[in-house]
């Protein structure tokens, strides 16, 4: 058996790697769409390779949120850096999800506007932010130090709603998920 | 050509870059580690470099079963990187797996930096080039042991750095002799302590009639204070509160039938109270925003996706086109009768088959063309 804390280096490591090739194949997916880059070839490519190492990485992001958690000092959420990871990762998570929801019942549709190949890249190039912000937090909170520390990100302040706001933003965001799920499965033209 | 040139000179100056982020500069926290921390870092052999510190251990020269006694270590001749950070592990072996106190069954009670671990970190002062540092240690068995100590700092260009102790350390732990004054073989002497609050301190006790509690501040003040008997071989007594995060050590005298004992010095850290959070709140904030983002990704998509052209296999437009104009062309509805003849009906027709057929009959289609 390995602890908690090798097991937490291994599946960050994972999810940090995946989504960091995602967020260079959505960049590209931007640029092609754009018209910045013409290569005919590459939109296939590259959309693909985004959305598998994105869906990869989502796949481990649960592992490396359980096992951070259990290989924290101290028992439970003890500091503010690690409810700021917390609010990151699971925000990467939505936003990665609904990026691959919306490329899974859309189709290539979403590359089909320029308005929509912007907020599609946009959201899986947030999905990747998040999830590197959330490491970089992780280095802060084992090591003191990161990569991003030059931005002085303020991982010291928690910002918690009150509950009856979280209780409002689930329901909206189920809600919302519930009727945008509805919409893209609209009954056959055949009956 | 050139593109291959351009990613080939990409891929250079990255590989180049790594050499920058060698170890951890910024130290790795107190911690138990294994020698070289897992072999990571300052375990490398292609990448580290000796360092050129000198290293040395000490303790007393009789050491007994079950009873707390010092470890020092004393390094000398040290050079470290701008962070002036170094780290020191006490070890019970050089395999580099399974080398620490705790697997050669030893129980480190305290160490200097407030905390029950076997690699500390310390940052010296500008110009310290030699530094002590002290854990307290308690033997669970007889015989013994050979204790190591490594050093882990950084150097120029960020290189790590590793050293050992060139001999091992070998202490023998002895039986305790009889009626010896001493701590109780559970005793844990707590490390850590909240800023702002007296601490109460109890103290067990085995073959003690009394005892004398001293403690001091990082001035080397050494303090008393008064130890009231709460049982027998049980005491208990206050320590003033501490204002900011800082330590202090504390040791205590015992008297009884066996020769007066003194512990070591144990050290005690003040810390903030621990950050305090409602686990359930920030739960339901991050399933909140998890939703939410979902949930507003899908709309948006969802909305501008729609306007899109649609797919060249829906014929769904086309087929309603062709449903509407068979409705239009419906006889019943849009036709209107032809006018009546003057010489009236055709003979055998009704009045709705000359509404429905009488076009056909006029233009000849019907009936032999005759009118």
């Amino acid at each position: 058996m390995i602890s908690s804390g090798t097991f937490h280096v291994v599946t960050t490591e994972l999810v940090v790697g995946a989504f960091s090739v995602a967020g260079l194949s959505f960049t590209l997916c931007l640029l092609l769409h754009l018209g910045v880059l013409k290569q005919p070839s590459w939109p296939p490519v590259v959309d693909h390779v985004a959305h598998f190492t994105l869906a990869f990485g989502l796949a481990a992001t649960p592992f490396a949120i359980l096992s951070g958690l259990s290989s924290a000092p101290g028992e439970g959420l003890n500091s503010p850096i690690l409810v700021n990871k917390m609010f990151l990762s699971m925000t990467g998570f939505g936003f990665a999800l609904g990026c691959l929801v919306s490329r899974w019942r859309l189709g290539n549709k979403v590359w089909s506007t320029t308005k929509s190949a912007v907020l599609h890249s946009s959201s899986g190039l947030a999905a990747v932010g998040s999830m590197l912000l959330t490491a970089s937090a992780g280095g802060t909170f084992a090591r003191g130090e990161s990569l991003l520390d030059l931005f002085h990100l303020p991982y010291e302040e928690v910002l918690l709603f009150p509950v009856f706001i979280s209780v409002t933003g689930l329901l909206l965001g189920v809600i919302m998920l519930v009727l945008s799920w509805k919409r893209m499965n609209p009954s056959s033209s055949v009956h | 050509m050139k593109s291959r040139f351009h990613t080939v000179l990409v891929l250079s100056l990255l590989l180049v870059c790594s050499a920058f982020g060698a170890a951890e500069p910024g130290g790795n926290g107190d911690s138990i580690q294994d020698m070289q921390c897992g072999g990571a870092c300052h375990g490398d052999a292609s990448i580290n470099e000796t360092s050129s510190a000198i290293l040395s251990l000490s303790s007393p020269s009789t050491i007994y079963v079950g009873i707390p006694t010092t470890l020092t270590l004393t390094a000398t001749n040290l050079e470290t990187s701008s962070t002036r950070l170094i780290g020191l592990f006490l070890l019970t072996d050089m395999t580099g797996h399974s080398d620490t106190p705790q697997d050669a069954g030893w129980e480190i009670l305290s160490d200097a930096n407030g905390g029950t671990m076997n690699y500390l970190e310390q940052t010296l002062t500008p110009g310290q080039n030699e530094t002590s540092i002290s854990w307290v240690v308690r033997a669970s068995t007889l015989g013994s042991t050979t204790f190591y100590a490594a050093i882990h700092h950084g150097g120029g260009y960020s290189s790590p750095f590793f050293g050992t102790t060139t001999v091992g350390f070998e202490v023998s732990v002895e039986p305790v002799p009889e009626n010896l004054p001493r701590l109780a073989a559970d005793f844990a002497p707590p490390t850590l302590r909240m800023l702002d609050t007296p601490t109460e301190l109890n103290i067990e006790t085995q073959f003690t009639d009394s005892i004398q509690f001293e403690w001091k501040s990082d001035d080397g003040l050494i303090s008393n204070s008064f130890v009231n008997s709460t049982g027998d071989n049980s005491w208990t007594t206050t320590i003033p509160a501490a204002l900011q995060p800082t330590t202090i050590q504390w040791r205590v005298l015992l008297e009884g039938e066996g020769p007066e004992q003194t512990t070591p010095w144990f050290t005690l850290a003040a810390e903030e109270s621990s950050w305090e959070v409602s686990e359930n709140a920030v739960y339901l904030q991050a399933f909140a925003l998890l939703f939410m983002t979902a949930g507003i990704v899908i709309a948006l998509q969802t909305r501008f996706t729609s306007k899109s052209s649609p797919s060249k296999y829906d014929e769904a437009p086309l087929v309603l086109e062709e449903l509407a104009l068979t409705d239009t062309l419906s006889p019943s509805q849009e036709i209107a009768a032809p006018p009546r003849p003057v010489a009236g009906l055709p003979i055998g027709w009704t009045e709705e088959q000359w509404n429905t057929h009488g076009h056909d009959y006029l233009a000849g289609k019907h009936g032999g063309g005759q009118a």
